[in-house]
């Protein structure tokens, strides 16, 4: 329990400080939002990355001229993947038709042909359960020992560098955060450090009038928790009017923005995190200060 | 209550105190003196355990200070009141504030310390003088709030350093009258002074020390 007292004597030294507990609570702040808009860009960079493949479907080439017979069991020997939804045949015909509906009026690019160059193909979908980079490129590797299929494209290179990038992303948003949050500790750290010192004073009188360690330091405890969640409701109304002024804004002129995500509920524990860091920084400051 | 057993105490090769045995009992006020510089203050700092001897045994109301660790300090002087010779008051708080410190850090709650407080304050006429700030009292209304300040817990001792010190002989008069209704009430009390006006006629121990040796153990008449 928190003695009423030590929370008076904390307010006190709140509201007598306030020039440096306000710079604090901005520095906090600012840290914070910094932190939690590199996590909303990574967390929408991941939720776009996840929708990605499962729009996803392979294009299997086939040798020239193949059997019916031949093509029924590789359509068949597909199929039995489990990964695999549907296996749509596409003659180099049907291919060239595609191909011509698509250009629409350009199709002059492919006058002067004699041969029609496309091969035939078996487009395969995946299921949605089944869509990992790993599962593709199994079935790729699977697929191309089949007699008769001569090449699979399954944009390996795109989601190869796509899963990099996010790895990457990734590791230099937990780099960043673990820096920045260093650094809110060492803010609250030294904020507390100076509200000590500008206290010695009477706190060595408190000490010779018989108070405990506990009682000299539970209202600091107090201030840094304070200053720490002041920091974080800083950064959280900041995250807020940020996806309203201009995120929501950008999105009426461009649509991409539409697709941007906000989530707001896990940015709500944001004054919480800054407490903890407040806390963690007074606790390390108490610890090393000799009195 | 307080017993000192061949202390030693020094300071940088500079004897303070050398080789003092001396016993103040329960409920006794006793008189510490001798000339500036003679190592009062030591004295009773190694009681309140602001210093720690060099040599020889200290012991407390029952407790032999030596086994007494950093962390326990804090219980030993919640027993006892003390009048600093600097006055120790906190610029920036009101004298109401200054006072129920004592309290506070006894973890005495919130109604309690507003009557207790008030009851003090009364006892050395600064009832009006509640919510002003240190800075704006006399020298003699200062030493009756530090005064008020270690009474106000009922400590079982009590140690005063030089509490008339720069007052007239009137206000010093009714100083000692406070001491003499706390000591009344079997409060034990060691007062350190210069001012053997203090302890004439009264016939109450008085310990006399010179540079840091106890000369002579009498009684005040
Ligand atoms: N913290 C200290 N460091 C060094 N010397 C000290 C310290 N405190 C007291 N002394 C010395 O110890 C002697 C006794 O001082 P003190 O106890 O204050 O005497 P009194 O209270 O009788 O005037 C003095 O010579 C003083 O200079
Ligand atoms: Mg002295």
């Amino acid at each position: 329990m928190i003695a009423p007292y030590a929370l008076k004597l904390a307010v006190q030294s709140l509201l007598k400080e306030k020039w440096i507990n306000l710079l604090s609570v901005m520095t906090i702040g600012a840290g914070l939002l910094i932190i939690s808009v590199s996590f909303f860009a990574l967390y929408n960079i991941d939720i776009a990355t996840k929708k990605l493949p499962k729009k996803f479907s392979m294009n299997v080439y086939l040798d020239n001229n193949l059997q019916q017979d031949r093509l029924d069991s590789i359509m068949d020997a597909i199929r039995k993947n489990r990964a695999v939804l549907s296996v749509r045949y596409i003659s180099k015909d049907e291919a060239m038709k595609e191909l011509k509906s698509y250009l629409k009026n350009s199709d002059y690019i492919l006058e002067g042909l004699e041969e029609n160059p496309l091969p035939d193909s078996l487009e395969i979908k995946l299921r949605k359960d089944a869509t990992g980079r790993e599962t593709a490129q199994q079935l790729a590797r699977e697929a191309l020992k089949i007699k008769g299929v001569a090449e699979v494209d399954y944009g390996e290179n795109f989601l190869t560098t796509l899963t990099a990038i996010k790895k990457g992303f990734n590791a230099i948003g937990l780099v960043f955060a673990v820096i920045l949050s260093t650094g809110i500790i060492f803010v609250c750290y030294s904020t507390v450090k100076i509200l000590f010192y500008r206290r010695t004073e009477e706190i060595e009188t408190f000490k010779l009038l018989g108070a405990t360690k506990g009682f000299i330091r539970t209202p600091f405890l107090i201030e840094g928790a304070f200053i720490g969640a002041c920091g974080g409701l800083l950064s959280l109304a900041g995250c807020f009017s940020l996806y309203y002024t201009v995120l929501l804004r950008l999105s009426v002129t461009m649509p991409v923005f539409k697709a941007v995500l906000f989530p707001a509920n896990l940015f709500l524990p944001l004054p919480v995190i800054g407490m903890l860091l407040g806390l963690a920084g007074a606790t390390i400051a108490l610890g090393r200060i000799r009195y | 209550m307080i017993h000192f057993q061949n202390v030693t105490k020094d300071f940088d090769n500079q004897t303070a105190l050398k080789d003092i045995s001396f016993s103040v009992d329960k409920g006794q006020m006793v008189f510490l003196t001798g000339p500036s510089g003679s190592g009062k203050t030591t004295l009773l700092k190694l009681i309140y355990l602001a210093e720690r001897p060099d040599n020889g045994e200290i012991i407390i109301d029952g407790y032999d200070t030596s086994q007494i660790k950093d962390s326990g300090i804090p219980l030993v002087r919640r027993s006892i009141g003390i009048v600093f010779q600097d006055f120790r008051l906190l610029e920036n708080r009101t004298v109401f504030e200054n006072i129920s410190i004592a309290l506070r850090i006894r973890g005495i709650g919130e109604k309690e310390t507003k009557t207790r407080t008030y009851d003090v304050l009364k006892n050395v006429n600064l009832r009006h003088k509640a919510d002003s700030y240190p800075k704006r009292l006399s020298g003699g209304e200062q030493q009756r709030v530090v005064i008020a300040r270690a009474i106000v817990p009922e400590p079982v001792i009590l140690l005063a350093d030089e509490p008339t010190g720069n007052l007239d002989p009137d206000t010093a008069e009714g100083v000692m009258n406070t001491f003499k209704n706390v000591h009344a009430k079997g409060t034990t009390i060691l007062i350190a002074t210069h001012n053997r006006e203090l302890y004439r006629n009264t016939g109450n121990k008085v310990l006399r020390l010179d540079s840091g040796n106890l000369i002579g153990e009498e009684f005040g008449r």
